[in-house]
This record gives C-alpha cells, sequence and structure tokens, in this order.
C-alpha cells in the first residue's frame, strides 16, 4: 500500500518512509513488525525480572536540567509549549529519564530493573537513520557496579546472539554520545576509554552503519544527581539498554523484506 | 603485588618515571589515591573528562606526536604501564 503524508519525504521503501522532517511512516506490514519487535524485547526484559512502568511522552525540565541534559546536548530536546499548564515540558529524548525521576530519593530495597517503552523526539538532525521521533524500548537496571556491568554485558550479548538468529549481519562496537560543551572531547573520551557505550551496529545496503541498541553503563551519574540509595548503603549505580524499533525494522525489512522479517520475528527463540 | 616496573629490584625507565610522577603528583594531586605502575587507571573515576585531556596532552609532548583519539581505548590505557608501552616505546 502506498504510505501518504502531508511532508516532504523521500521513498526509502515501499514498507516505510522518512520524511525530510525526521518523521518515520510504515505501511500495515512495518506497523507489524515494530509491534513485534516491542513484543519481544518486552517479554526478554520481564524475562530478566523487569517492572514494567508507562511514561508520558513530555518530560518536565526540571528533570532534564537534573540530568544535566542540556549541558550535554543543546539543541536536542525539543520544546513544549503549552501555557495552560503549570510546569515547563519537552519532549522526552530518552525514556529511561523519567525512570530516576520516578526513583528519585529513594531507597531501593535492591537490584531493580525497570523496562519501559515510548516515543522519544532529538530535533539534532534528521536523515535515513536518525529520525526527528522514534520509538525506544528500554530496560535500566540499577545495583552494585558489578551487577551493573553483568547486565550491561549479558544484554549485549544476548542481543548480539539475537541480531544473528535473525539474520542481520550486525556488530558490537564501542561507541560515545556526542557531548557538546566545554568538556565535549574529555567527555567523549572518557565514555570511549571506560567502555561505557557500546553499540549494536548493521550495514544499510546504502553502506552506512545504523545503531539498533546500545548498551550503557552511568556508574553512580543518575544516582547520585537523583538521590537514589540501597538499603544495603553499598554504592548504588546505574546502566539500561536501548533498542530503537524504528532502526529494528527497517534493517529487518531491508534485509529481509516485510513478510520475512516478521514471520523470523515471530519465531526466532529470544530466552537467554 | 608489583610488575617490574614498579619492582624494587629494578629501576624505573625515565619515561615511566616521568609518567607515574605526572599521575600521582599533578593528575591525583586532589586524591589521596596514589597508582602504581599496574594499578588499573580508570576503574574507580579517579580520572575525569578534563584530567584524561591532561593525560593526552602530556603523553602528546611526551612522545612528540599527536595521538589519534580512536587509540584511546582501554586496551591501551589500562596502567601506566599499557599507556607507556603503547605511546612512549617503554
Amino acid at each position: 500500500m502506498t504510505i501518504h503524508t502531508a511532508f516532504e519525504s523521500k521513498p526509502l521503501h515501499p514498507d516505510f518512509l522518512i520524511t525530510d522532517d525526521g518523521l518515520f511512516f510504515a505501511d500495515a506490514a512495518g506497523s507489524k513488525l515494530i509491534h513485534a519487535l516491542d513484543s519481544k524485547f518486552r517479554r526478554m526484559a520481564l524475562a530478566a525480572g523487569s517492572e514494567e512502568r508507562k511514561f508520558p511522552t513530555v518530560i518536565a525540565e526540571e528533570t532534564l536540567n537534573r540530568s544535566e541534559y542540556f549541558q550535554s546536548f543543546p539543541g536536542y530536546a525539543s520544546s513544549v509549549i503549552e501555557p495552560s499548564r503549570k510546569g515547563r515540558y519537552f519532549l522526552s529524548p530518552a525514556v529511561c529519564y523519567h525512570c530516576y525521576e520516578l526513583l528519585k530519593s529513594s531507597v531501593l530495597s535492591g537490584e531493580t530493573l525497570i523496562t519501559c517503552c515510548g516515543k522519544c523526539f532529538r530535533a539534532d538532525s534528521a536523515d535515513d537513520s536518525h529520525l526527528w521521533e522514534f520509538t525506544m524500548r528500554e530496560v535500566v537496571f540499577f545495583g552494585s557496579p558489578g551487577f551493573i556491568r553483568e547486565q550491561r554485558d549479558a544484554w549485549k550479548q544476548h542481543i548480539l546472539d539475537l541480531s544473528v538468529r535473525l539474520g542481520l549481519s550486525a556488530e558490537v562496537v564501542a561507541a560515545s554520545d556526542p557531548f557538546f560543551g566545554a568538556e565535549t572531547r574529555g567527555k567523549r573520551l572518557l565514555q570511549q576509554v571506560r567502555e561505557f557505550k557500546y553499540e549494536l551496529r548493521v550495514r544499510r545496503p546504502s553502506g552506512k552503519d545504523m545503531p539498533l541498541a546500545s548498551f550503557n553503563l552511568h556508574e553512580h551519574f543518575f544516582t547520585s544527581k537523583f538521590d537514589i540509595t540501597i538499603k544495603s548503603g553499598d554504592t548504588l549505580h546505574s546502566g539500561c539498554v536501548a533498542f530503537g524499533l524504528e532502526r529494528w525494522c527497517m534493517a529487518m525489512i531491508e534485509k529481509h523484506g516485510a513478510e520475512e522479517a516478521l514471520r523470523l520475528v515471530e519465531n526466532v527463540d529470544d530466552l537467554r | 603485588m608489583g610488575s617490574d616496573a614498579t619492582s624494587a629490584s629494578k629501576p624505573l625507565r625515565p619515561a615511566i618515571e616521568s609518567l607515574l610522577r605526572f599521575v600521582n603528583e599533578d593528575l591525583l594531586a586532589d586524591s589521596k589515591k596514589k597508582v602504581e605502575c599496574d594499578t588499573p587507571l580508570f576503574d574507580e573515576g579517579w580520572i575525569d573528562s578534563l584530567k584524561i585531556l591532561r593525560l593526552i596532552a602530556f603523553l602528546e609532548v611526551a612522545a612528540g606526536k599527536k595521538i589519534p583519539d580512536a587509540l584511546i581505548v582501554m586496551d591501551r590505557f589500562r596502567t601506566i604501564e599499557t599507556i607507556a608501552k603503547n605511546f612512549l616505546n617503554q
């Protein structure tokens, strides 16, 4: 079925398109595939012991301020102007910020995993893989430094194995965020040398690499900023794994076609 | 457990000694933590985003050449010894 939008766009594939402003449209097959992919990641998160949470698409300016988001990524967050609301809001640039706000000033009884899925918005650029609006499934973990690294590394291996079973030619590589500001290069190199961030990347037919998932260590950054502690009194770190669902959809369709992509996602074993 | 470079029976090679002194007396001047040649430098967060830049600047002067960002990875920066081996020909 042809996809019609009110916006300028370039046709990438019969099953999906991306407008010049970075909005993603999928046909029925693509939409079904995105739901199937999220069901799979959600099932894996719940099997790992995650609690599920639902968060709003907008996020309070205060939460992003506390996360130093504006210093690290100026120009990324899209503001929401609604004079009738009391607070100042932005469109959420990642789902996990809500988790830290949720747990602010709390004492966890033990290691904690939370999974959440939501719409995210990043206004930095728009091309055939950087969307302004996209859907992110995340698993956020809290625990000792050793627990967080174990979780991150286990997810990294597990998702790499899954990508192989899904027929994707993907690889896991050390990565860094595109920091801005006075300490840009230092932050980026520290993240790189300390292996805080890995990405699962796939090569597209265009020859460009596209990240499908990221596996991140935050150390005590968010637990300190949001005053989250653990009953044992031990050092509490956090980490997360994030899946960009539209990118998985694009990668699977480009590799297999929509029908086979859906068959694979629905049938490939996702158990650890 | 000391490495060859920290062994009391062997004097430290000048480049390692100079790097060790820089890390302990300059980078970690505001910290009680002091490192040896085989101490993992990045496990505990002593080196922040500014200190890593100062470390790289020190190495670039000592080595007399720029260090590409792509080479700043854990395998080459784990300890003083690893850094000296990879960037100071020690």
